[in-house]
């Protein structure tokens, strides 16, 4: 029997790639280079994509990346994108601890719930971004963090659904 | 509904222990990096030769990914100049005559003046420019406002120079590379110069306001002497940016001062230079900031 080269693959063979346990993390430590992007723009309203897509992956699985990858991985954001040291690996790891306490409190899980955490850790990581920045000497009013904020809960699902389809590829489903 | 005592995964004593020791780990990490942020906003310093290979690493990434950009939109706006050549030409002719005028009483200004400094014995240095560089990228995820330069401590750059561009000032430089360096723009919050209003030289203080504008405050206070239209520069006070550099246009008055738009925009301004600064006792920080709080 001739078989056809370009023939759908056999669902028997799928299979989880071999990176599988690493892709969510190296997935995030991608997306935290988005802002790299050639831009010059006047402002600075791009949402934080790591922390978007990180939130988007524990949320999505609370085994996919475990809690404490969110240190080198917010230590890889802060170097990339030339934020005060520390900061990501502050604000990320609360973000999964405040996730692992939540999960044990919530009794259910529906879309409009984990979209509802995201935003709130979303919106208190860019407060705490805003106290350093004033302790740094950039002191700015809570209004200019309502632009990017709102742009970050509203980039929420995105990221979600990008969690989604990465989390199918690399379980080969 | 109370949460469960425990959150234990199973009878898996190994399971049960590396959730536990995760949860530390994860913990610990937090302390950590709460202790590096302090350190950070403490002693800024301490980390720039990492932030400095970091920029490294990055820079040419984006640089390399601006120059497709900026060849391809060249080629549209190329093709766009071609349109209407014929009108923009002499269109172009005529200004180019009324500049040419302006050039030659400019140049008559320019020794009449260095005559009256010599008659002075007025000390000025010229500015002397350490490197050029292009802005290849921008701060696109946070409200403080940096650019990256492509030219680092390679070139002679150090911490502190002041940057400007053809239309005028653009910022200062806070982190340095061995090939880039990270830009503190004028329209950032933490940027405070030192200017003066063009139209009869009072002096103001600008403060950038993160969304790509700038405010400006006059230094005593009274009547409001802004008016649409008016350019700012840089006074020379406090050692660090060349004097009459240009700065922003004011575009808006509000109560006691204005808002201005910064006369190079980074985004188009795509070479910048940085020069010494005006007193080299202004180059190791305490950086203006400190000096204007």
């Amino acid at each position: 029997m001739v078989r056809s080269a370009l023939g759908r693959p056999n669902p028997l063979d799928r299979r989880p790639k071999r990176l599988a346990p690493f892709i969510p993390a190296l997935s995030v430590a991608a997306a935290s280079l988005l802002p790299l992007a050639p831009v010059v723009a006047e402002v600075g309203w791009l949402p934080d994509t790591g922390f978007l897509l990180l939130l988007a992956w524990r949320l999505l699985r609370g085994d996919a990346i475990p809690a404490w990858w969110a240190a080198p991985l917010g230590l890889w954001n802060d170097l990339v994108l030339g934020l005060p040291l520390g900061l990501s690996v502050a604000t990320w790891t609360a973000a999964m601890i405040i996730l692992d306490l939540s999960d044990r409190r919530t009794m259910w899980r529906d879309y409009w719930l984990e979209w509802l955490l995201a935003a709130a850790l979303l919106a208190l990581a860019e407060l705490a971004r805003r106290q350093v920045d004033a302790a740094m000497g950039a002191h700015y009013e809570l209004a200019a963090l309502l632009p990017s904020m709102a742009l970050a809960v509203l980039t929420f699902p995105l990221a979600a659904w990008i969690a989604n389809r990465l989390d199918r590829w690399r379980l080969g489903r | 509904m109370a949460p469960p005592t425990s959150a234990r995964p199973g009878w898996s004593r190994r399971a049960q222990y590396s959730l536990f020791f995760s949860f530390l780990a994860a913990i610990g990490l937090l302390l950590a990096g709460l202790g590096l942020l302090a350190l950070n906003v403490a002693k800024p310093q301490l980390f720039a030769p990492v932030r400095g290979v970091a920029l490294d690493v990055t820079a040419p990434v984006t640089g390399l990914l601006r120059s497709i950009g900026d060849t391809v939109g060249g080629l549209v706006s190329g093709a766009g100049n071609y349109w209407d050549a014929a009108r923009q030409n002499g269109r172009l002719r005529e200004e180019n005559v009324g500049l040419r005028r302006q050039a030659l009483q400019a140049r008559a200004i320019l020794l009449e003046n260095a005559q009256l400094k010599a008659a002075l014995a007025l000390r000025e240095k010229s500015s002397v420019a350490v490197a050029t560089g292009r802005i290849v990228g921008s701060s696109l995820e946070s409200e403080r406002r940096f650019a990256i330069l492509s030219a680092g401590s390679g070139d002679g750059v150090a911490v502190g120079m002041p940057v400007r561009a053809a239309d005028g000032l653009v910022g200062r430089i806070v982190d340095v590379g061995a090939t880039a360096a990270r830009v503190l723009l004028v329209s950032d919050r933490a940027n405070i110069v030192p200017a003066r209003l063009l139209r009869g030289g009072q002096a103001v203080i600008a403060t950038g306001r993160g969304d790509g504008t700038v405010d400006v405050r006059p230094l005593e206070v009274g009547r409001n002497p802004f008016r649409r239209g008016d350019v700012i520069a840089t006074s020379g006070t406090g050692g660090l940016y060349p004097p009459n550099v240009p700065i922003a246009r004011i575009i808006r008055l509000d109560d006691d001062g204005a808002i201005a738009v910064p006369l190079a925009d980074p985004a188009r301004a795509s070479f910048a230079i940085v020069e010494q600064p005006f007193n080299e006792n202004a180059l190791p920080p305490p950086a203006p900031e400190e000096a204007a709080r």
